[in-house]
């Protein structure tokens, strides 16, 4: 009885550990250890409206197993004045050699400079692969100004990616376009943007983003609204 | 490495390709998914010099024989061999007695043979208009200045050099903003011949019971979804209070539009805090009605104390027997109230033989 105990507990430690190797598939996912993580980023750029702008952003994640996690934000935009909060809850799963990442969000921003309030729910569903994701949802995009308050009919959401190296490689770089970030998001207004990362070991890590955000969309894409660069480290505990 | 390139060039050139076929059609330029050729800040840097030589001629209605007065507004015409709509439209007006026209932007799509046949609608309707209303200047002795044709229009007391080879580019008075089709194709270069600035504004002085009002009219280029920086300075350096009138009512015009009638209609493309901006400054500027273009759907509503409506299109593809509310008339009254009423557009596509036979271009390069 002893002995099958023994056998029962190494098999169930094994298949541990094969699930936490194949639902690991890069920092964005539970590395079978280290379920905290925080990162603080520094935003900077400019746009249209407000010219110059500087901020900063602040995440928490706790990993509960390979499956779940969530996510907490808060974004001070002090040039821009927007200042924002957000809470995300996170399903993956493996199916195959796909990655799928099923996402529930609410966000809440405050555009001071406007009085105005948006609240923005949002669900989506991400394709990963190696290389490469894909994601696709909805959101629904609230606000409040001047007394008065309107909910914007269900929007799209997408979003791609594609990285030069696989994703749990050290260092990255990738291209992406989307028409969200980790504070916003837009109807069809596309962000273009440029992102890379370097692990310095398993618990520091920094990373970086260069977005370009043309106005419009489609023909009417030929006026800059804003660029913006994203520089930021990711601290990793158990 | 070699395989990770691979896969990641295979992505982005996907992804790239997936852009640029979703748009690739006569209507809309592939080269401008990515970007495009006319930014709105030449535009708008274009029209404001183009707006300061034709500021006088811009600035029609200030005599003081305006009590009230009405104007029809229309959307997204799309011409392109027929300018039916648009010759409907500004007959409606004529027989109406409407004080001018704005349209909404898209007004053609952006081919050379397409504005020829939009110039010759409104220069066909600009001697209609002119029969109709003007009357011959009087000199001392009571008798018209035949040699140099002077005639005003007793309704405003602007005062017209009537000669058919002198309509230049138009005289009716029909006030654009460009769309994005306008701008597609390097069409700019087709819009701006004939309307000049795509960003301007003109004011009415209107007699009241006791006093004298100010109606203030604005014109806002949104055609990439965007003012753009340096039109929004513009605006935050006091363009439109430059005069320090006080103003009764202000109405503005421009493509883009804020609110999305409906889930199957497009959303706004102004970046979430360029729309909240312009929102506020609407509401800044006191506005009684803000039109918008762009979907080619019906919306109205009031927020922030701003009656937004959103037009439909005027065209022949959307609308091919026409509809009832495809323009809007706004009569504003002695008292300044300013009522709205839809208008309808009925006429049919006409042939390519009934074109060719009223001088129309009907061949496209």
């Amino acid at each position: 009885m002893r002995f099958k105990l023994i056998i029962l507990t190494l098999l169930l430690i094994v298949t541990t550990g094969t699930a936490a190797a194949q639902y690991y598939s890069g920092d964005h996912t539970f590395d079978g250890e280290n379920k905290n993580e925080v990162s603080l980023s520094l935003t900077s750029g400019k746009n249209i409206i407000v010219g110059p702008c500087i901020g900063n952003t602040l995440h928490y994640k706790h990993y509960f197993n390979n499956h779940w996690s969530v996510d907490g934000g808060v974004n001070l935009q002090y040039t821009k004045q927007l200042y924002g909060i957000k809470a995300k809850g996170e399903y993956h799963i493996k199916l195959k050699s796909f990655h799928i990442f099923a996402s529930a969000e609410y966000m809440f921003n405050h555009y001071h400079r406007f009085n105005t309030q948006e609240n923005v729910s949002n669900m989506s569903l991400r394709f990963e692969r190696g290389y490469w994701d894909v994601t696709l949802g909805g959101s629904l995009i609230g606000y409040n100004m001047m007394g008065d308050h309107y909910t914007e009919p269900l929007t799209l959401t997408f979003g791609a990616h594609a990285s030069l190296r696989p994703r749990t490689h050290r260092w990255n770089v990738g291209l992406l376009f989307r028409n969200y970030d980790d504070f916003y998001y837009e109807n069809w207004n596309i962000n273009w943007g440029l992102d890379f990362y370097y692990r310095f070991n398993p618990r520091w890590k920094m990373f970086g983003e260069f977005d370009i955000r043309p106005a419009g969309s489609m023909s009417q894409l030929a006026s800059k609204y804003e660029t913006i660069g994203k520089v930021g480290v990711i601290y990793r505990w158990k | 490495m070699k395989k990770s390139i691979s896969y990641s060039l295979v992505a982005v050139l996907t992804l790239v390709a997936a852009s640029v076929s979703f748009t690739s059609c006569e209507k809309v330029s592939p080269q401008g998914v990515l970007m495009g050729n006319t930014s709105v800040d030449d535009r708008v840097m274009q029209s404001l010099v183009n707006f300061s030589s034709l500021e006088v001629a811009w600035d029609k209605y200030l005599s003081d024989t305006i009590q009230e007065y009405s104007f029809l507004v229309g959307s997204d015409s799309h011409i392109t061999i027929d300018p039916g709509r648009l010759e409907e439209m500004l007959e409606i007006g004529m027989e109406h007695g409407d004080l001018f026209y704005c349209h909404l932007g898209d007004l053609a799509d952006t081919k050379v043979e397409y504005y020829n046949n939009t110039e010759k609608a409104l220069r066909n309707a600009s001697e209609k208009w002119m029969d109709k209303y003007l009357l011959p200047v009087l000199n001392e002795d009571g008798e018209a200045y035949v040699d140099t044709a002077l005639f005003v229009d007793p309704r405003t007391q602007n005062i017209y050099r009537k000669d058919k080879y002198n309509i230049f580019p138009y005289t009716i008075p029909f006030y654009p903003v460009v769309g994005n089709h306008d701008i597609t194709h390097n069409g700019w270069a087709l819009y701006s011949r004939l309307f000049k600035t795509s960003f301007y504004e003109f004011t009415i002085r209107v007699i009241c019971e006791n006093d004298t009002a100010y109606d203030r009219f604005i014109f806002l280029d949104s055609a990439n979804g965007t003012l753009g920086k340096y039109q929004i300075d513009e605006i935050e350096n006091g363009f439109f209070q430059r005069d320090k009138k006080e103003i009764r009512n202000t109405f503005t015009f421009t493509h883009t539009n804020i609110f999305r009638p409906s889930l199957t209609e497009f959303a706004s493309t102004y970046c979430r805090e360029e729309l909240y901006y312009i929102l506020d400054k609407l509401a800044d500027w006191n506005t009684t009605i803000a039109f918008w273009g762009h979907v080619h759907a019906w919306d109205e509503r009031w927020f922030g104390g701003v009656h937004h409506i959103t037009m439909p299109s005027m065209n022949f593809v959307d609308h091919p027997n026409g509809g009832n509310n495809l323009l809007v008339r706004v009569t504003v009254r002695k008292n300044g109230d300013a009522i709205v009423e839809p208008v309808g557009l009925y006429s049919k596509q006409r042939s390519k033989e009934e074109l060719e036979a009223q001088g129309y271009f009907t061949t496209t390069q």
